[in-house]
């Protein structure tokens, strides 16, 4: 049963891997961006999804990673690749700055401070004009010195792989137990000699390092960066993909990025509508699935088929 | 990984295969000829993206009325860039790897202007701008990157002759925080210097509803006009505010982007501080250089049941008849061979007789620059009042 498994899972990797021989351009390029949301919303999910820290800040870290890569990629020469974990690097710093900062916070508290710490964030790359150039966008090195989507998709997946499996180990732990207890009852968890105070600030550090390193991998693919990076919109889009796809699930973000990614290429035609149907199928799958994409396998279909 | 659910990864590689596979992809060998466009068609300009959509619609009447393009019907597929660089750039990524359009035009935003140039350029694909003003879009001189609409060296260029035309002697200029406002603040300090008009220099938020801070610097300063550099509906909240704290009438605003004060919400926004308000346009009623200019009013009117009063969306109605005209003399979609056929263009559109430059080293490289009015909202009538050869009336001061 378990040979048979990974026969299925290597079976699916080979297709996955096999997507710029026969999906053309644009969808690898859609896959590339979905690579990166799954990038964004599995990480964010660690923080949200199994310590009940609801961030507001993850984009902001995305963006911190992003231009830190870049600016020292332009100003310093530093290579992208060394930027990367530069970027991540200075992501989980600010991370552990502000997991600190709301250390005695939860709930809606918590959300708000990183709301206006994402905002700051976001006025501070707009308006430092000299260094970020704005709303013009930071023209940025590329990573690997010439351009290519082949080479760019297999990073994403490489990069996307390592993500999941650092996550899954992290989830599968003692660390991701205590994770799991700081969300049901922090005062039990406490209680029952889990170190609250140094969890929660790990869980921050972590998801804000993954996220540096995502944005700034984002920004050498696009080879352009703007505020947009880090902006609520971009935040709103992760969180919309985790929830959606199924929130405090492993695979639930993996699901939501794919499902939102290519959902929103298909709708582009429908123009300034677009957008009203997004929020439409946001607040159908909301409302009769709350678990996610994921949960409605786990309820309806999953059961049905250890059945027959 | 034990507890893996092995199904959901099949389910989204099968619907992603299938999606990416099923999706009509359609070629330019099919009947019809696609061009692409790119506006804002939501965000804080989507009133751009509605002008845009008009002027798409009277160009398509246009060439389909005349049989298309080499014997096709043409087609347009607007896309939406949301003012936003990154979604111009998958705008393009879109319009050039799953449509397959041979050419792009239009955008409003000069970063996104500039994001979609770099992409453009590397795939080969020509891209004829209308309304991105920043410089540094053409004098990168990239060789598959046109504009057929204002630059910012220009558009000072006209700002300046107005100002000494009607002797200006002191002035503030206001400039949103962006690529374009921060670009053409540079270029007007150099040519107020050079004009020997005094000057202070003042940077705003675009979209900020509360501008007395500004506002109080400039009631100290005591300018006869304010040049305002702010697109979108921020200006309008600056005009209203300046009304308010005495600055106007006493002082003119000169609103320097267009649209703005074009919009249908202007005069509901600013209310009677409106008056006496100065604006750049490319566009009016009683400047119809040629019979091309005076077809687009006519069609416009009897298409809209009403006049044109945005002039993005013959900004956008332009641009397509160059394309039109390009393919028509390239008789092929090959991207090198309608890069030719741009650098010889002579098409004549409702701005004029097109001539791209086409000698490298500066930003009139691949630029063609349609003559730009100066108009006054004269009790809520637009009077041109430069360039004098064109102009249907004198300025108003207080």
């Amino acid at each position: 049963m378990l040979k048979s498994k990974y026969i299925l899972g290597l079976f699916i990797l080979a297709i996955f891997l096999s997507f710029p021989i026969y999906i053309g351009k644009y969808w690898l390029h859609v896959s590339i961006i979905s690579l990166f949301y799954v990038m964004m919303a599995s990480s964010w999910n660690l923080l949200a999804g199994y310590t009940g820290q609801v961030s507001f800040a993850h984009a902001a870290f995305a963006g911190i990673g992003a231009y830190v890569s870049g600016i020292i990629a332009i100003k310093l020469n530093i290579p992208p690749t060394i930027g990367l974990f530069i970027g991540a690097g200075i992501a989980s710093l600010f991370g552990l700055g502000l997991g600190m900062l709301c250390i005695k916070m939860g709930g809606i508290y918590l959300s708000l401070t990183t709301l206006a710490f994402s905002e700051i964030i976001r006025l501070i790359i707009t308006n430092e004009y000299e260094l970020t150039r704005g709303t013009m966008g930071l023209e940025v090195p590329n990573l690997i010195g010439f351009y290519s989507k082949t080479i760019y998709f297999y990073i994403m997946i490489a990069v996307s792989i390592i993500f999941l499996l650092i996550i899954y180990k992290i989830i599968k732990s003692d660390l991701g137990t205590s994770f799991r207890a700081i969300s049901n009852d922090e005062l039990a968890a406490n209680s029952l000699g889990i170190n609250v105070i140094r969890v929660r600030i790990v869980a921050f550090v972590i998801s804000s390092a993954m996220a540096g390193f995502a944005g700034a991998l984002f920004g050498h693919y696009l080879l352009l960066i703007t505020p947009d990076i880090s902006s609520l919109s971009q935040m709103f889009l992760i969180l919309a993909m985790t929830i959606i796809g199924g929130m405090g699930s492993f695979f639930g973000p993996i699901i939501g990025a794919f499902f939102l990614e290519t959902l929103s290429e298909y709708i582009r035609i429908y123009g300034e509508y677009h957008v009203l149907i997004f929020g439409i199928v946001a607040l159908i799958i909301a409302r009769f699935a709350p678990s996610g994409l994921d949960g409605i396998y786990q309820e309806k279909i999953s059961p049905k088929m250890a059945k027959s | 990984m034990k507890g893996i659910r092995y199904g959901w990864i099949l389910l989204i590689a099968v619907a992603f295969f299938t999606a990416t596979i099923c999706y009509p992809s359609i070629s330019i060998s099919a009947d019809t000829i696609k061009i692409g466009v790119v506006g804002p068609r939501t965000g804080s300009a989507a009133a751009t993206g509605t002008a845009f959509a008009e002027g798409i619609d009277l160009a398509l009447d246009y060439i389909n009325g005349k049989g298309g393009l080499l014997g096709k019907k043409v087609e347009v597929v607007f896309e939406d860039t949301g003012g936003v660089p990154e979604k111009g750039v998958a705008a393009v990524e879109k319009l050039v790897n799953r449509d397959k359009v041979p050419l792009v035009v239009g955008t409003s935003h000069s970063s996104v202007g500039i994001a979609i140039s770099e992409q453009a350029n590397r795939y080969k694909t020509p891209f004829i701008i209308a309304e991105s003003w920043a410089d540094e879009i053409t004098s990168k001189n990239y060789k598959y990157i046109f504009r057929a609409g204002p630059c910012n060296t220009g558009v000072v260029s006209e700002i300046i002759k107005w100002l000494k035309a009607e002797g200006f002697k002191k002035a503030s200029l206001v400039a949103e925080n962006t690529d374009w406002g921060l670009g053409i603040k540079k270029l007007t300090v150099e040519a107020l210097k050079e004009a020997n008009i005094e000057f202070q220099t003042i940077d705003t938020e675009r979209n900020s509803k509360d501008h007395y801070t500004e506002l109080s610097k400039i009631m100290k300063y005591d300018p006869e006009i304010i040049l305002a550099f702010v697109y979108g509906f921020g200006v309008h909240y600056f005009i209203a505010q300046a009304n308010e704290v005495g600055l106007t009438p006493k002082a003119i605003i000169f609103e320097g982007a267009g649209p703005p004060s074009l919009w249908p919400q202007f005069w509901e926004n600013v209310g009677d501080a409106g008056n006496l308000e100065c604006f750049i346009s490319s566009m009016h009623k009683s400047a119809q250089p040629n019979q091309v200019a005076k077809d687009y009013w006519d069609n416009y009117v009897k298409k809209f049941g009403k006049e044109p009063s945005d002039y993005k969306s013959r900004s956008i109605y332009r641009v397509l008849l160059i394309a039109f005209d390009a393919i028509e003399k390239a008789n092929s979609l090959d991207g090198d061979k309608l890069v030719d056929a741009l650098e010889k263009s002579n098409v004549t559109v409702p701005s004029g007789q097109v001539n791209f430059g086409t000698e490298k080293g500066s930003v009139w490289y691949h630029q063609f620059q349609p003559p730009m009015l100066i108009i006054q909202w004269q009790d809520r009538q637009q009077t041109v009042i430069f360039p004098e050869n064109v102009a249907t009336g004198k300025l108003i001061r207080e």
